[in-house]
């Protein structure tokens, strides 16, 4: 990562340590959000990052962006930044305009349009009460488009994910939309692997938090006259907790390598069906680890355990990648070994 | 959490894997050698070493005037999986091309590179590793060989056992006591000989491993006699040069890769079976081998630029986690395809199998048993 990255990356996490707190992070569960931070992002430019320079984004990449996502995933950040900046990636891949209001996004099935009139029902729609636009697959005897839909036309109905997180019900009937022109097959996959690299960087940020939590109290807890970390067993959940983090966190790097390689599939796929038993063991361990202070909503870490057991079940998920990969090896007259090193 | 970083191959090194794998692949299908599991452990075939040997495939890292031709640890890491996963039998010259040779760069004498390191290359001189004792295995320091010095030289006295291939290796390094077992600090008067395993009074005896293969040994030292020019680096720093290449030995691609040839093998049985289900439920192990061999190239990029002591800790992850992942493919492999497992099986998914799982007990113990390394990285991740 080159050095201005990390200056970004620097200031970014600076602001979210210092804005931050748990008490924040508890308001989403109040229905409000950060707004503070929110205004914090958007006048630093993080909000604009990865999205091109002719439309006035700030410059930098997809890995820049997914390890900005990343952050807000560590810190569990009320804010729709995931959202907004997916939402953006996807107009820009469909040649729409970028909005710089708050938006979201949709790469679900459930609308379709007719003469530009947008009809339908979304689920679990990522903070559209707080959003102004929405970016969403749509249906039309063509194929698959993007639309841009101007929510305050759409009605919504507020539901959460186990998080407490915005997950609400969007109808929309008869709404005015932008439409692109019908998407490739290639650009439909690129955007659900692109959504589940936005997922897996939230997941690993989540991962880090939940790690450092446990490790921390290992540290600070004792009993029978010694901190936990020092008992045999205490110290195989350690490593258990341990080697999946790094295990996450070095899928994290590959799959934004992969993508700046412009070669990414196989990356993405095996990340997200790796997660699986990561998010598993992480969430498990940790809550082990912390033992009953870790079950209160006192303590900060039911706000990492509760995204992953979220997170893991939204966007494409390893049962979709996973059908994937037995597809092409079913299909392709390839060796296992080639197929893996990419030597085809 | 410690950052290892990514490694994207260059063309050139892309070229270098695409030729290894032909020359292994047309060797396979000649018959010089028959691809098994865990071949970097059981296959030892001296004109088979010999061979790559003469590729300037061993020690291919070192300098040229000791006979290696100064390749990056990238390339060695590449040449190394392809070996394990064809399944090639590379044991016979494997300790001395991970081992013996770094240890002799780093604290041999002049003397002993330019005699060592050439005939090492040339896939001509073995050697085995001699450390564990009856008495000392996890708790290594324990060790009680000791060495009394005498007029030009050291009389070396004990035992040592699991000795991978003594009986096919001309030399041995071997830890042994040269001061008496301080338990204030047993790392200390601990130093490392080479000792010809043909010299007088040694005596080299089988242990059978449990399908009745020889690759184990208990090797047994009385009154060897052991020159002073072949003492490795200092009379009593031999705790500390051993473990300076232990990330070496923990994080390569044969902690990953023991039972990759049944993995390849029941990928090809599903696909020829049309068993989409059955591939899908194996995707989960490629994400695994995906996972780990991205922490172990990681390792590897920072041994290559000199950050070998940032890595003791990652390295030791990766074989504890990477040893578990190489046992759970047969056990996973046999729920997804029918098998019968038999060393001898003509169905090469059978042979496989069978190989899979007689070695797989090994995988968690040796170069460091899974508990201890558990203890390494519990203590080096608190610490941080």
């Amino acid at each position: 990562m080159s050095e201005m990255k990390e200056m970004i990356l620097d200031v970014a996490e600076r602001m979210l340590t210092d804005h931050v707190s748990k008490e924040v992070v508890d308001i989403v569960e109040q229905g409000d959000w950060d707004k503070n931070t929110w205004s914090l992002f958007q006048e630093n430019g993080m909000v604009a990052v990865a999205i091109s320079e002719e439309n006035g984004g700030a410059g930098g990449d997809l890995e820049d962006l997914l390890n900005l996502v990343r952050l807000t995933g560590k810190y569990a950040a009320p804010i729709p930044f995931a959202e907004t900046t997916l939402a953006n990636y996807m107009l820009e891949t469909a040649n729409l305009f970028t909005v710089e209001q708050i938006a979201t996004y949709s790469l679900e099935e459930g609308l379709t349009v007719e003469n530009n009139k947008v009809n339908g029902t979304l689920y679990n729609v990522p903070w559209a009460r707080h959003a102004n636009f929405l970016a969403s697959f749509v249906q039309s005897n063509q194929g698959v488009h993007i639309a841009l839909i101007d929510l305050s036309q759409a009605t919504i109905e507020h539901s959460s994910n186990l998080a407490s997180e915005p997950r609400d019900t969007v109808k929309l009937n008869n709404t005015e939309a932008s439409l692109s022109n019908p998407l490739t097959d290639e650009q439909i996959l690129h955007l659900k692997a692109i959504e589940t690299a936005f997922k897996i960087a939230q997941m690993t940020g989540a991962i880090e938090k939940a790690n450092a939590l446990s490790i921390q109290y290992s540290k600070e807890r004792e009993q029978f006259g010694r901190p936990i970390h020092r008992f045999q067993l205490v110290q195989q959940q350690i490593v258990q907790l341990s080697g999946e983090t790094a295990i996450a966190v070095a899928a994290f790097n590959n799959v934004c390598a992969a993508i700046l390689a412009e070669d990414y599939f196989q990356e993405i796929a095996y990340a997200r069906i790796r997660f699986e038993d990561a998010v598993t063991t992480i969430t498990t361990v940790a809550h082990q680890l912390h033992a009953a202070i870790g079950t209160t909503h006192e303590h900060a870490l039911h706000q990492y355990t509760r995204r992953l057991w979220s997170w893991r079940d939204e966007g494409p998920n390893s049962d979709f990648w996973s059908e994937s990969i037995a597809h092409y090896l079913l299909n392709n007259d390839t060796d296992l070994w080639a197929f893996i090193t990419k030597t085809n | 959490m410690f950052q290892l970083p990514t490694v994207k191959f260059t063309e050139e090194q892309e070229a270098f894997r695409m030729e290894v794998r032909k020359f292994l692949q047309d060797h396979a299908a000649k018959g010089t050698f028959t691809p098994k599991c865990d071949s970097w452990l059981s296959g030892d075939d001296p004109s088979f070493s010999k061979i790559v040997g003469e590729q300037g495939w061993i020690g291919m890292t070192w300098p040229k005037k000791y006979g290696g031709q100064e390749r990056s640890t990238i390339d060695r890491y590449i040449l190394t999986e392809e070996y394990l996963a064809i399944g090639a039998p590379v044991a016979a010259h494997w300790f001395a091309d991970r081992q013996t040779g770094p240890l002799l760069l780093r604290y041999g004498t002049e003397e002993q590179k330019e005699y060592f390191l050439p005939k090492i290359a040339k896939g001509e001189c073995y050697f085995a590793i001699g450390l564990s004792e009856p008495n000392s295995g996890s708790d290594l320091a324990s060790v009680k060989t000791r060495a009394e010095k005498v007029e030009g030289g050291w009389i070396v006295n004990g035992q040592k056992i699991w000795t991978s291939n003594a009986h096919v290796c001309h030399y041995a390094v071997t830890l042994v006591r040269t001061s008496p077992y301080d338990g204030q600090n047993k790392h200390a008067g601990l130093s490392q000989l080479i000792i010809d395993l043909h010299a007088e009074g040694v005596t080299i005896v089988p242990i059978k491993f449990l399908t009745g293969e020889h690759h184990f040994n208990e090797v047994f030292f009385d009154n060897v006699f052991v020159p002073d020019n072949m003492v490795v680096g200092e009379i009593g720093n031999g705790w500390a040069q051993g473990l300076a290449e232990l990330a070496f030995e923990r994080s390569g691609p044969e902690r990953i890769l023991s039972t990759f040839p049944l993995l390849d093998e029941l990928i090809q049985e599903l696909k020829q079976q049309g068993d989409k289900e059955g591939l899908k439920e194996a995707t989960k192990l490629l994400s695994r081998l995906w996972g780990l061999r991205n922490l172990s190239i990681g390792v590897a990029q920072m041994l290559e630029s000199g950050d070998g002591h940032e890595v003791a800790i990652p390295a030791s992850l990766v074989k504890a986690l990477g040893t578990k992942f190489e046992q759970s493919i047969p056990e996973i492999a046999r729920l997804l395809v029918k098998a019968y497992p038999k060393l001898d099986a003509e169905r090469k998914f059978d042979c496989f199998m069978a190989q899979s799982i007689l070695h797989s007990p090994g995988f968690t113990i040796r170069g460091g048993t899974t508990e201890v390394l558990y203890g390494m990285v519990a203590k080096g991740v608190v610490a941080k």
